[in-house]
């Protein structure tokens, strides 16, 4: 359903009834074929919102080539005819007859069980706010301009080039925080989380493009505290990226040249000034007027930052809206994993309370019995397709198909004016019947968008699906040869020969499936684990939860508060005891897995235990073995009876101890063990931590002296909040650099001298301290190590689990059915640990929800009669599909067997193989010959 | 009526025709059926008349069923005894890695003969050079061939030398009118060590490095050379050396690397290129093999494979 | 006649593949002399059948892959680069140009660049001339591959 709106929702969870409203696309979805005619005629050109308005479409378009429904549109504030009535160029053009100007906005009521709010994010607008100069000098834009200038497919095709004159850009610069942590200017109290790594980006980019190009970057804090974010902090460094620390105060326009002058005062106090060819304002996130719409008919609750409530135990459910869920930057700002993760976690939680009634209202489609063709030599079938003009408009579709006649084994050649729609389906279906065809080349499109389409017609007409190849005459003929017709032509040819040439050796592939143990293993059983394992079973899944200690917690045993203040304690015992008590979950404590095989569906593990070891089935598994807190080896740690790491803190402090209750003045060290060479990641809790820490203490006694000497303050996205307030309640930050690290004099048993330097008064300061908490690093777990052995998982250079895709597959292992959450993954606070264990039990349940996984048929097989086990194919598969058997029988003679169920059919091994003894069914090396033979005939 | 056998060897040492001899006791009980017509190695028999009186434009070979011929194509003279085997043979065998890929004396595909003449013979330095001969030795040819690349072959049966139980085989399965049972995987599937995967491996070690192994325990339990970052030929390299039933290929049996000498494991395949791509592709930077073309192309220069290094352009 | 180059590609389907599909959606025009083999990965492509293809006459081949560390299968295009230096090898030993054989990575969503990388090679080629062992006789095929 796009183009369409939430209207009014009424009921309950388990029950809402929803009024949706849908606007007319103007464009039939079910003909559009986005062949992109209709806006070559349209006449009207309009700003182009998703190139920021830095070029132009037309009033009928599609939003950005890679737009999914890739159908047309038009845009009725636009359209000449919707206006006026006039025009109608598009209905012309259109080949398909699409365009329906009839449309009308339809309602629409469904019911659901629960919602799920993802309404997404406005970049702040820094027009009319004269600091930054935006709507006045041409020369500053926006980052998500720079985007587009920097992006082939952009309106430059990325060429960096000034705004005003198009000249160079030399030297550039970016100003970070515009609209973010600012109340003054753009009433943001928040950090918008995503904009310092974005910057660092566009800057590497940038430098990418011109090598010699000077960039500097000003900021407050670099808040590099993602994952590997701190490492590309440093490659910036390395590439020559400039970073200033100070906020900017104005712009001016430069003498000459056009330019933009900077006037920004350095880190030894110096106000300078500088010139610049563009500056680029780091814009951050907001919410949309239309999301807060969206949020008020829904009674979804917003904070003051108008993003939506929640809490740190139930991240994606809306605060006091049960069956409301909400996810990415409409619940915070948000940056790609994080919202990708809150995405799953939503579909996870939503899904929670309507586990009963799951499947009950899916149907499965059926086909005819598949004709066995085996034994049968080739009668292939030849489907031209004209693409209504956009094939036969430049290719002689006549010539072609005659040619295609004349091909061997060719047995029936026919062309369509759209193959591809429902009618010659019908069509093909009968012809393939009739004509007894056991191949099918069509001579269309890409396969890439419509295989799919012609492997269900071959179904349909009991043939395996296999039997097909695509010659993609459009997109690789017709559409970029439109002005050599002959040429054209000439390649259709060899295309559709190379078609020929392969489809006659395919062979038909059963399907492939694999049985489902609908069971899981939880490795690890703090927050994560216990989260995942209870959503699991609460799911209706039995569920193995392996601890290794004798105690479940883990990590959070240790933490006294989340960020927002909410006590962690009676929360963590109330899921424990959860757990404990669910009939489907059986706890493993002193446990730990010894050794595992199997895959996706079919994992056969082993948990070492008190009572010695135990097998046990299970159809995907979760690796939540956490981290732990990093001893430090310096600061007088272990030394000096008033130094302590963060969470000896909080333990003291909660108990009353003396030397924290009298203690008057306090120090926090950031960074201990983060950040630095041996450690090249950001631990992402320490600084809310100690800042909070920082105010209970001065709200305690306001009299007391509170100091944090930091790196970067890194209190991202709303909890810059709690900064704030700690500034205001008096605690005194101090900057200090990685190589100018605080010193100590430890030599007096009741206080702990501090020397750090002063970033403000640039002089040496000194803080007699009562009790200095030691910020340190949250390392990962040895286990991670074992696991990482044990399931064939990667590790990654710090020692966390590498998922599979930092982006797009966060809690997913590149191993099918295995997944992951929590600290092994990378440090994280309660809610996010909270939110990437329901996660993962989204993506677990995925594969639990079924009984059987039917399985691609691209996949390799190993010929036996060539193989001979020489293993050169076992670690080149990036799967660890392949192994080495001894064969049955036949005792030192060996051959390769392919796990089926993980192969992904890549062909790594099929182009390592001497032999050609191992083929990817669909692409063999003979396949691959045909047509290579073919193309060069 | 005995089978006719004619032998002929054209570039090689002859080891191939001791193979003949290595059938042993096999061969005396072959012997009632064979009737051997023609084998210089052994026979005197001249290719223009006993006496030198023959027609000195026909070579003469007797007529024969079975024709076996070693050695590759070097000179003129190799091809017309060739291409008269071929006329006067019903079936010919390519016998020996020589036959079939040129084998060693294929090595000197490297060099053009110009430059062939110019290093070995104009080059040196201890005498002066005498002139090309141009009579009673035959003129080179272009280079070394395999004998499919002149005539057409019927079998093969490579090896360096064949193992004397495939020579058998071919012979009797030609006596029985069916097809020889061959071997046509490669040296690994006759190699009993220890495979695990090739992938901890970087670079490969010289070949003048040694295996580790226990010399008291078997083969069976040596890990594979290749993986022991040796340069093993034997995934690309065709089985046989082993025998119809010998324990380990002969190499490994000393616990040296494979050194590939039964040619390509598929007719067609490039020991060079199957070789570069398989470690390549296990991460191994191939930059690390020394003369990659002359190590990995000992056995199977000819067919073009081996060639003279383009000059530069 | 002018030399016509004859290029082959081989074209992973989640990366080039589609920016090859992209250019066609964006019209954009490119030289007719390219047929492209649709591989899953560039991991697949042995470079044997690089061999084999200039074995037939091909006048240039390219191997088009995902830009490092975004391979659909983690990191097959990593090894179709370890493979580029045995083609290198292999076109060294037959005298053939380097610059006929090209490994290029572009994105599903990086049109321009396959019709850059597309343009360039077809003219690199055309200045090379055609490839020396296009064969006349098909038992002639062998040699190479």
């Amino acid at each position: 359903m796009t183009l369409t709106e939430v209207r009014e929702v009424s009921g309950q969870a388990g029950d809402f009834t929803v009024r949706l409203l849908e606007h007319p696309r103007y464009v039939d979805m079910d003909k559009c074929i986005a062949c992109g005619e209709c806006a070559r005629k349209c006449p009207k050109k309009v700003d182009d919102e998703y190139n920021q308005g830095l070029g132009k479409r037309k009033a009928i378009y599609v939003k950005y080539p890679q737009a999914v429904p890739l159908k047309y549109q038009i845009d009725p504030e636009n359209c000449i005819y919707l206006k006026n009535r006039k025009c109608g160029a598009c209905v012309q053009a259109c080949p398909a007859g699409a365009i329906d100007f009839n449309q009308k906005p339809r309602e629409k009521t469904v019911r659901v069980g629960s919602m799920i709010l993802t309404p997404g994010l406005k970049p702040f607008d820094p027009a009319g706010i004269r600091t930054w100069g935006y709507d006045v000098f041409p020369n500053v834009i926006t980052s998500l301009e720079l985007e587009r200038y920097l992006s082939v497919s952009g309106p430059t095709e990325g060429r960096l080039a000034r705004p005003s004159d198009g000249r160079p850009v030399k030297r550039m610069a970016f100003l970070q925080c515009v609209g973010s942590r600012d109340l003054n200017k753009a009433g943001h109290g928040y950090c918008s989380g995503v904009c310092c790594m974005y910057a660092l980006k566009e800057a590497m980019i940038a430098k990418d493009h011109e090598p010699d190009l000077d960039v500097s970057i000003f900021f407050v804090d670099m808040r590099t505290h993602g994952k590997d974010f701190e490492r590309y902090y440093n490659r910036a460094k390395e590439a020559g990226v400039k970073f200033r620390r100070c906020r900017v105060h104005s712009l001016e326009p430069a003498e000459q040249n056009g330019g933009v002058y900077l006037r920004y005062i350095t880190d030894r106090g110096k106000q300078v000034g500088a010139e610049y060819d563009l500056v680029v304002l780091s814009v951050g996130l907001e919410t949309p007027p239309s999301a807060a719409e969206l949020a008020g008919r829904c009674k979804v609750g917003l904070n003051q930052n108008l993003f939506a409530e929640r809490g740190g135990f139930q991240p994606v459910q809306a605060k006091g809206r049960p069956g409301m869920f909400v996810s990415g930057a409409f619940a915070g700002p948000h940056d790609i994993p994080q919202s990708v993760t809150e995405a799953s976690a939503a579909a996870a939680a939503a899904s929670l309370p309507l586990a009963r009634v799951r499947h009950s209202l899916t149907r499965e489609k059926r086909f005819p019995p598949e004709r066995d063709v085996r034994g049968e030599e080739p009668r292939v079938g030849v489907f031209v397709c004209h693409c209504g003009n956009n094939i036969a408009g430049v290719i002689d579709v006549e010539e072609l198909a005659a040619y295609a006649a004349k091909l061997p084994k060719v047995a029936h050649v026919e062309r369509n004016l759209f193959t591809c729609s429902q009618d010659t389906q019908e069509l093909l279906k009968k012809t393939i019947q009739e004509q007894s065809l056991n191949r099918i080349v069509v001579a269309a499109c890409t396969p890439r968008t419509h295989e799919p389409l012609f492997k269900e017609t071959l179904k349909a007409s009991g043939l395996n699906e296999n039997l097909l190849d695509m010659a993609n005459i459009r997109n690789q003929g017709s559409w970029v040869h439109q002005a050599e017709p002959e040429k054209a032509t000439e390649k259709a040819k060899d295309l559709v020969r190379m078609s020929v040439a392969k489809v006659a050796l395919l062979t038909p592939a059963p399907p492939l499936t694999v049985e489902v143990k609908q069971s899981a293993l939880v490795v690890g059983g703090g927050l994560a684990g216990l989260v995942s394992a209870h959503g699991l079973a609460e799911m209706g899944y039995p569920v193995h939860l392996v601890e290794l200690t004798s105690r479940l917690g883990g990590s959070a045993l240790h933490l006294y508060q989340t960020w927002r203040g909410e006590p962690v304690e009676g929360k963590l015992d109330s899921i424990i005891r959860k757990v404990t008590s669910h009939p489907l979950i059986t706890v493993h404590l002193n446990s730990k897995v010894s050794g595992a095989e199997g895959f996706v569906g079919n994992f056969l593990s082993t948990i070492q235990g008190p009572q010695g070891e135990t097998q046990v089935e299970h159809g995907v598994g979760i690796m939540a073995v956490g981290g732990r807190a990093h001893k430090p080896g310096e600061y007088g740690y272990g030394e000096h009876r008033r130094v302590f790491t963060a969470l000896e803190f909080d333990k003291l402090h909660t108990l009353g101890d003396s030397r924290v209750r009298g203690g008057k003045t306090f120090v926090f060290i950031q960074c201990v063990g983060s950040r630095e060479p041996e450690r090249p990641y950001c631990s992402r809790v320490c600084c809310t931590h100690s800042v909070q820490a920082a105010i209970e203490l001065k709200e305690q006694d306001p009299t007391r002296k509170v100091f944090i000497l930091y790196r970067d303050i890194r209190t991202y996205g709303q909890r810059e909040e709690v900064y704030r307030r700690a500034r205001e309640a008096g605690v005194v930050f101090i900057n200090y650099d990685m190589h100018e690290k605080p010193r100590l004099r430890l030599d007096n048993p009741d206080m702990v001298e501090v020397l750090v330097w002063d970033h403000v008064l640039h002089e040496p300061f000194r803080i007699p301290t009562d009790v200095l908490i030691l910020a340190t690093a949250i390392v990962p777990n040895d286990l991670n190590k074992e696991l990482a052995r044990i399931y064939k998982l990667p590790v990654d250079a710090d020692g966390f689990l590498q998922e599979a895709h930092a982006k797009l597959r966060p809690v997913d292992f590149a191993t099918d059915g295995l997944f992951l959450a929590g600290l092994a993954h990378y440090p994280k606070p309660v809610e996010e640990t909270v939110t990437q264990a329901q996660a993962a039990m989204a993506r677990a349940a995925t594969v639990l929800a079924k009984t059987r996984i039917d399985l691609d048929s691209i996949k390799a097989r190993v010929i036996e009669e060539r193989c001979d086990g020489c293993a050169l194919c076992v670690d080149v598969c990036p799967y660890h599909a392949i192994t080495l058997e001894e064969v049955q029988g036949e005792p030192g003679r060996k051959l390769v067997r392919i796990e089926a169920a993980k192969c992904k059919g890549c062909g790594c091994c099929q182009a390592t193989c001497p032999k050609l003894g191992v083929e990817v069914a669909g692409f063999t090396y003979e396949q691959l010959a045909s047509q290579v033979a073919a193309a060069l005939a | 009526m005995a089978l006719r056998v004619a032998e002929e060897g054209l570039s090689s040492c002859s080891g191939c025709e001791v193979a003949i001899l290595n059938l042993g006791e096999r061969l005396l009980a072959l012997a009632p059926q064979l009737d051997f017509v023609h084998m210089p190695l052994l026979m005197d028999h001249k290719y223009f008349g006993q006496l030198g009186d023959g027609d000195l434009k026909r070579l003469e070979i007797p007529q024969a069923e079975l024709g076996l011929v070693s050695g590759g194509v070097r000179n003129q003279e190799h091809l017309e005894v060739l291409q008269a085997m071929r006329a006067n043979c019903g079936t010919l065998v390519a016998l020996g890695t020589c036959a079939t890929h040129g084998g060693i004396p294929a090595l000197i595909n490297g060099l053009a003969n110009a430059e062939l003449m110019e290093r070995y013979y104009r080059g040196c330095e201890t005498n002066d050079p005498a002139p090309d001969p141009t009579e009673t030795v035959p003129p080179f040819l272009e280079r070394v061939y395999a004998l499919d690349e002149k005539v057409k072959v019927d079998i093969y049966l490579p090896g360096c030398p064949p193992h004397p139980d495939h020579i058998a085989e071919a012979v009797l399965a030609f006596l029985e009118g069916r097809e020889p049972a061959l071997p046509h995987k490669s040296v690994c599937d006759a190699c009993p060590t220890v495979r695990q995967g090739k992938g901890q491996l970087k670079s490969v070690r010289r070949f003048l490095q040694n295996a580790q192994y226990d010399p008291a325990k078997p083969i069976a339990d040596m890990r594979c050379l290749l993986e022991q970052g040796l340069l093993c030929m034997g995934p690309v390299t065709r089985a046989g050396c082993s025998g119809a039933d010998g324990e380990a290929p002969r190499c490994l049996k000393a616990r040296v690397p494979c050194r590939g000498c039964y040619g390509p494991v598929r007719q067609n395949g490039n020991q060079m290129l199957d070789m570069l791509n398989a470690l390549a592709s296990n991460g191994i930077d191939i930059k690390t093999l020394p003369d990659r073309a002359g190590g990995l192309l000992r056995f199977s220069g000819a067919h073009g494979r081996l060639r003279p290094r383009p000059a530069a352009k | 006649m002018a030399f016509e180059p004859k290029i082959l590609a081989f074209s992973c389907n989640w990366c080039s593949y589609a920016a090859a599909d992209l250019a066609g959606a964006s019209r954009m025009q490119y030289p007719a002399n390219l047929r492209i083999v649709r591989v899953m990965c560039s991991g697949m492509v042995h470079p044997n059948l690089v061999m084999e293809a200039f074995s037939k006459g091909a006048d240039g081949v390219m191997v088009l892959g995902c830009h490092p560390g975004e391979c659909h299968y983690l990191d097959g295009n990593i090894k179709a680069q370890a493979r580029l230096a045995v083609v290198e090898e292999m076109l060294d030993a037959y005298g053939l140009e380097p610059e006929r054989f090209r490994l290029a990575w572009c994105s599903s969503a990086e049109a321009e660049r396959f019709v850059e990388v597309v343009t360039e090679m077809t003219e690199a080629v055309r200045g090379l001339g055609p490839n020396p062992f296009r064969p006349t006789r098909p038992e002639d095929a062998q040699e190479v591959a």
